[in-house]
């Protein structure tokens, strides 16, 4: 089969028969309070997986973004605690991840710089500081406006869940059929080409940058929601599931290849697997490492196909 | 002959030395005991580990590579050694040696998907990095804590040579020197670069690119279980969170070392300058009463500051060339 999407259709495809394998072994997973409880868990994750899967798209990297959601998370507790309204502390959440993704966008468009070092060292920073203000407390005696918007928790569930959709299903038309969006696709495959072809290739890496940090920032809030209140610890590793979920959905590491749809099945399938191995009474332990080997066998899977290709 | 001292005053060793230099001149001012001896074998024990990995990952990093799978393999290799020496009663010896095995297998699957599959290093030890960990979480149950070690294991990580010397510390430096010999001294080690800097001219010139970069990774694998066994002898411990976040500790020693993460370019030597550039840092602020969040702080700018002070001098000299040259050179773009 050489169908141009046959990556994301063979991702979509385990996903399926991991669902389908649960819907016989245990019809339990299908249960609406357990399906929205593990939906809800995952829209951040697809959030900053979106925001990656561009950045990648665009040759770069951002490993920062599990600092840049810890910050916002606690700014926005913070604002709610002081009794801002909700809506403001949206809009908070999100300038102030787009200001620490336009600061990575500096360094890397602007200077230059490689953009794992770039982000390397902001990350560390980020989190530091923010351990180093905040001495690891938690944001307590939030008000009742914050946890799920004020409103019950299902309600708040599918408000989370629609944002998410929202920006998915927006972000993935954008990138197919926006001239934006294919600017990002020409960057990412060859820079000086996309230069020659009258596109600025700082300007679209300071973009994808901004958006990521706006994208932590919205993600970090969605999470934040959830609890009644903010770990400053959270978003610890959600770098790296992020990129995973990109990888996995079949964004090429090397710029260019890739749609959110393939993302939008990586992310699923990296999340199933704990309550899977919950429902399938397999020890939970587990769940990294097998999350470990479904990356290396999907990019493994693409190395062999592309052996097999004439070079 | 005339010593070029621009060249040698615009390196970013240079600076980094100064850097150093003014760390030892600040914390010797602020710092309780900073500059007693004893103090100082200390800073060397503590970067003995994070140093291993380091010196395993200038190579990798040489030949435009990256390994973010060292820390959780040190994780696994933590645990493996602890599981056969307690589960499965091998002595210490033994199973010191079972676990540099594993560790090389560890580096040979890297290397394995790397150079046979033609797949990019970031990704495979992305992978490799959750895999290792998940494994040591999964053999652990995430619970089990392996100690009580035999004292002439642990001699390893907490004895002292001559009273004052720490055990780890001769290790280290066998290490260093062997893998300077190793990348400076040896056509093998020196082709290194040659891959980093151009991997399809390499192949041209008739290097066996593959078996190469296959060796770095090996040696990679090999050093983390080394680390394992002395962070392990330190600790007094084996849990399956051991060396948590060290890969990036060991990335940030590489390139503050005046290594290029695109490879081509970087010396042993620097890493090891800004391995003690690090410690220094973190160890100085210790005894400076100040907190660790600040060294940390210090560590991610500092890296920032190095990485665009090498581009502004970069900017800077071509531009003085073009100014003196007398027609102007053809463009390269």
């Amino acid at each position: 089969m050489k169908g141009r999407h046959f990556r994301e259709w063979s991702v979509a495809a385990v996903l399926g028969l991991v669902l389908a394998a649960l819907a016989v072994s245990a019809p339990d997973f299908y249960q609406p309070r357990q399906l929205a409880a593990m939906l809800t868990e995952t829209a951040p994750i697809l959030l900053l997986a979106c925001g990656m899967s561009l950045v990648i798209l665009c040759r770069q990297i951002d490993i920062s973004v599990g600092s840049q959601f810890a910050v916002c998370g606690v700014a926005a507790g913070l604002m709610a605690q002081q009794g801002t309204p909700m809506p403001v502390v949206a809009v908070v959440s999100v300038l102030s991840g787009a200001a620490f993704g336009a600061f990575n966008g500096m360094l890397v468009a602007g200077l230059g710089l490689p953009s794992i070092v770039v982000t390397l060292a902001t990350m560390v920073t980020w989190r530091e500081a923010l351990r180093w203000w905040r001495e690891g407390e938690y944001v307590r005696d939030l008000p009742t406006g914050f946890q799920w918007f004020g409103l019950s928790q299902e309600l708040g569930q599918g408000t989370l869940l629609a944002i998410a959709v929202c920006i998915f299903l927006g972000l993935a038309v954008a990138l197919r059929h926006l001239a934006g969006g294919r600017y990002i696709y020409a960057v990412g495959s060859d820079a000086e080409a996309a230069r020659l072809a009258g596109i600025n290739p700082r300007w679209i890496t300071f973009g994808v940058f901004v958006l990521m940090g706006a994208l932590a920032g919205l993600a970090a809030l969605v999470s934040a929601v959830r609890f009644p209140d903010v770990d400053p610890k959270a978003g610890t590793g959600h770098e790296l599931r992020a990129i995973a979920a990109a990888v996995v959905g079949g964004v090429a590491i090397t710029g260019g290849r890739g749609n959110l749809w393939g993302v939008l099945a990586g992310a699923l399938l990296l999340a199933i697997i704990a309550p899977a191995l919950v429902f399938w009474g397999a020890p939970p332990q587990w769940e990294r490492a097998i999350q470990g080997g479904i990356i290396l066998t999907a990019v493994a899977a693409d190395g062999w196909r592309k052996r097999k290709e004439p070079r | 002959m005339k010593i070029a001292w621009k060249q040698i005053v615009w390196r970013p060793e240079t600076l980094l030395l100064a850097v150093f230099v003014a760390e030892f001149v600040i914390f010797a001012q602020t710092g309780n005991n900073f500059t007693s001896t004893s103090n100082l074998f200390e800073i060397a024990r503590l970067s003995v580990t994070i140093g291993l990995l380091a010196l395993a990952m200038t190579p990798v990093i040489l030949t435009g590579g990256i390994d973010l799978s060292v820390g959780s393999l040190l994780g696994l290799c933590a645990v493996c050694f602890g599981k056969l020496w307690r589960d499965f009663g091998l002595p210490p010896l033994l199973a010191a040696v079972c676990t540099l095995v594993i560790g090389a297998l560890a580096g040979g699957l890297n290397a394995a998907l790397i150079t046979r599959l033609r797949l990019p290093p970031l990704i495979v030890t992305l992978g490799s990095y959750s895999l290792f960990r998940g494994l040591a979480e999964a053999l652990t149950r995430g619970v089990d804590n392996f100690t009580g070690f035999p004292a002439s294991f642990l001699f390893l990580g907490q004895g002292y040579l001559f009273g004052v010397i720490p055990a780890q510390v001769p290790i280290f430096l066998a290490a260093a020197i062997a893998i300077w010999l190793l990348v400076h001294c040896t056509v093998f080690g020196r082709s290194y670069r040659a891959i980093g800097f151009s991997p399809e001219g390499a192949r041209f010139a008739g290097l066996p690119v593959e078996s190469r970069i296959a060796s770095v990774y090996l040696l990679s694998g090999v050093m983390a279980a080394v680390a394992a066994l002395i962070y392990v002898a330190h600790v007094g411990q084996a849990k399956a969170d051991a060396g948590s976040g060290f890969e990036l500790l060991a990335v940030t020693a590489v390139v503050l070392g005046g290594t290029s993460i695109f490879g081509g370019v970087g010396t042993v030597q620097g890493t090891v300058l800004g391995l003690g550039v690090l410690a220094v840092l973190r160890n100085g602020l210790f005894m400076s009463d100040q907190p660790s969040e600040l060294a940390n702080i210090l560590t991610g700018a500092l890296l920032l500051f190095i990485l665009a002070g090498g581009v502004a001098v970069e900017k800077l000299s071509a531009l003085r060339a073009r100014r003196s040259a007398p027609v102007p050179p053809l463009s390269h773009e």
